[in-house]
């Protein structure tokens, strides 16, 4: 399948809604280079990068961003329609957001908080995950039945893979030679070789699997299926599944905290998030008082999940589960995929 | 310190943009994008006596004014099926999902709308409040009765959300009334 035309990042957006959000109007990064030269020495004297969260907010459009040292949102960027997926790309210094009604992701400077760019992507962008070392970005084509991928550094579209129907989580190994994506009405996982582009291996997993998450530690891939209400547990050497994990009405997101230890998924149906112990494999916490959660992320000692319900991100303390703080998001928040990062040197 | 100043200073022009582009937003084609309606109906009585009224899930036609009929094969039993007629015709066919009457509230489900321009529909009914102030909160999510690009204007996503909203608040307005005997 052909390639979607490469598209530099400078490069005007097609329309409107995702133009350079300079405050003084519109003005293409090329031209502004000196200027963005100095907003960087502001923005990034050293120690001053604390993580920040990006939750797209799919009802208004835009992308909150949330300082984790101050737990606010401290920037709120226009992106694209129906902002659904994300990545936060440490290692390239930018997030990137998929736009499944304007087809197109959103390229956001972490620096800066601002959008510097925009990529045509398909038909309908979903589950997007990027390679550790930040080189390489992928996106599930939901129409389209393909994943696409891209080169960060430029923004040029590399050759696209086909897989089977409907992907949705796409997940990046750890050395980034394999993608993993759920292929939700085929009721499986697509393993991908970066190197040849091609599917290597295919598995059967539970019904509608929608999000996926790497354990590296493990070397297992959790694929959550939202209909038959589990998480398959893939051994990603021998690509099979070895286990199937009970959790809460339509699981969607999952995030592992940062020793390794506890498994957060978020149920969409019950309103709940399910803690599951990674070794044992089985639930062993359901934690009540969420709105219709989607995304989750861990970072240090705390867990976040996005409420698409009640447009909110609660505070976890990860070991406890205890909610801390609930902070205030844009409409309709979704989060699906890697949300936090700071701006690390490639 | 610089840093948090820079951002904060930033942020009303970043909102600004942000007002700007939903303006230009065009009325593309795209694919279905969930949406949301909550609506709530504070009524002066306790929560206990709110709850009598709706807790059962085949009750809905005590008080619900749109609702014909509403039998449940199974009761309040997690997977009981109510089939809902609507006066002046239409029907929905909803599956009970989660009931908590501890926390007085009820959670169902519906792959196909029926009478509402919907699909993939879930909506939970729950009843909080101290003394005789009461809080009831009728919520759904779902998407829009068409599921490709284009849809026509009575399967959009502005019609499904304007089916729903009407329905919730006709339904807690009756609630109100009926319960505060006004």
């Amino acid at each position: 399948m052909e390639p979607p035309a490469a598209r530099d990042y400078t490069a005007t957006p097609e329309g409107h809604e995702e133009a350079p959000s300079w405050p003084w109007g519109r003005r293409p990064l090329r031209s502004g280079r000196a200027l963005a030269g100095a907003w960087l020495m502001v923005v990034a004297m050293p120690g001053a990068a604390a993580p920040f969260a990006y939750i797209t907010n799919q009802g208004s459009n835009d992308v909150s961003v949330i300082d984790l040292a101050l737990h606010q949102v401290v920037a709120t960027v226009a992106v694209g329609h129906a902002p659904a997926g994300v990545v936060a790309a440490s290692r390239a210094g930018k997030v990137f957001v998929s736009n499944p009604d304007s087809k197109t992701i959103s390229v956001i400077d972490m620096r800066t908080q601002r959008v510097v760019g925009t990529l045509p992507a398909g038909s309908g962008p979903v589950g997007i995950d990027a390679a550790p070392d930040g080189t390489r970005l992928f996106v599930a084509d939901w129409y389209a039945n393909r994943v696409l991928a891209f080169d960060t550094a430029t923004g040029t579209a590399l050759p696209s893979i086909d897989v089977g129907r409907a992907p949705a989580g796409v997940a990046v190994d750890t050395s980034g030679a394999t993608v993993y994506v759920a292929e939700r009405d085929d009721d499986s996982v697509a393993a991908i070789d970066v190197a040849t582009s091609r599917v290597r291996g295919r598995v059967k997993v539970g019904t509608h699997p929608f999000a996926l998450l790497v354990d590296e530690r493990r070397e297992r891939l959790y694929a959550l299926n939202v209909v038959s209400n589990d998480i398959s547990v893939i051994d990603t050497r021998r690509l099979e599944v070895i286990a199937t994990v009970k959790v809460g009405k339509a699981p969607y997101g999952a995030a592992l905290t940062r020793d390794g230890a506890l498994l957060y998924v978020t149920n969409q149906h019950d309103d709940s998030v399910s803690v599951v112990d990674a070794e044992r494999l089985e639930a062993v916490r359901t934690l009540p008082g969420f709105g219709y959660p989607e995304g989750v992320a861990a970072h240090a000692d705390r867990v976040y999940v996005v409420n698409w319900m009640d447009d909110d991100v609660s505070v976890l303390d990860a070991a406890s589960g205890r909610t801390l703080t609930r902070i205030a998001t844009g409409k309709n928040s979704r989060g699906f995929g890697a949300f936090i990062g700071a701006p690390l040197s490639p | 310190m610089l840093k948090r100043l820079a951002i904060r200073w930033l942020q009303p022009a970043l909102a600004l943009a942000a007002l700007g582009g939903a303006v230009a937003l065009p009325a593309d084609a795209h694919g279905p994008t969930r949406q949301k309606v909550i609506e709530t109906v504070k009524i002066a009585a306790p929560a206990s006596v709110v709850w009598a009224k709706v807790r059962n899930f085949d009750a809905l036609k005590d008080w619900h004014p749109a609702v014909e009929a509403s039998a449940a094969d199974k009761g309040n039993a997690e997977g009981s099926e109510r089939k809902v007629a609507l006066k002046g015709g239409g029907a929905l066919v909803e599956t009970l999902e989660r009931y908590d009457d501890a926390q007085m509230r009820y959670s169902y489900r519906a792959k196909d709308g029926g009478a509402l321009p919907v699909t993939n529909y879930t909506s939970t009914i729950s009843v909080s409040g101290e003394g005789n102030a009461t809080t009831v909160e009728w919520r759904g999510a779902f998407y829009r009765g068409y599921p490709n690009n284009d849809p026509p204007p009575d399967k959009n996503d502005e019609a499904a959300v304007k089916a729903v909203t009407g329905m919730y608040q006709s339904g807690l307005a009756n609630l109100k009334k009926l319960v505060e005997g006004k």
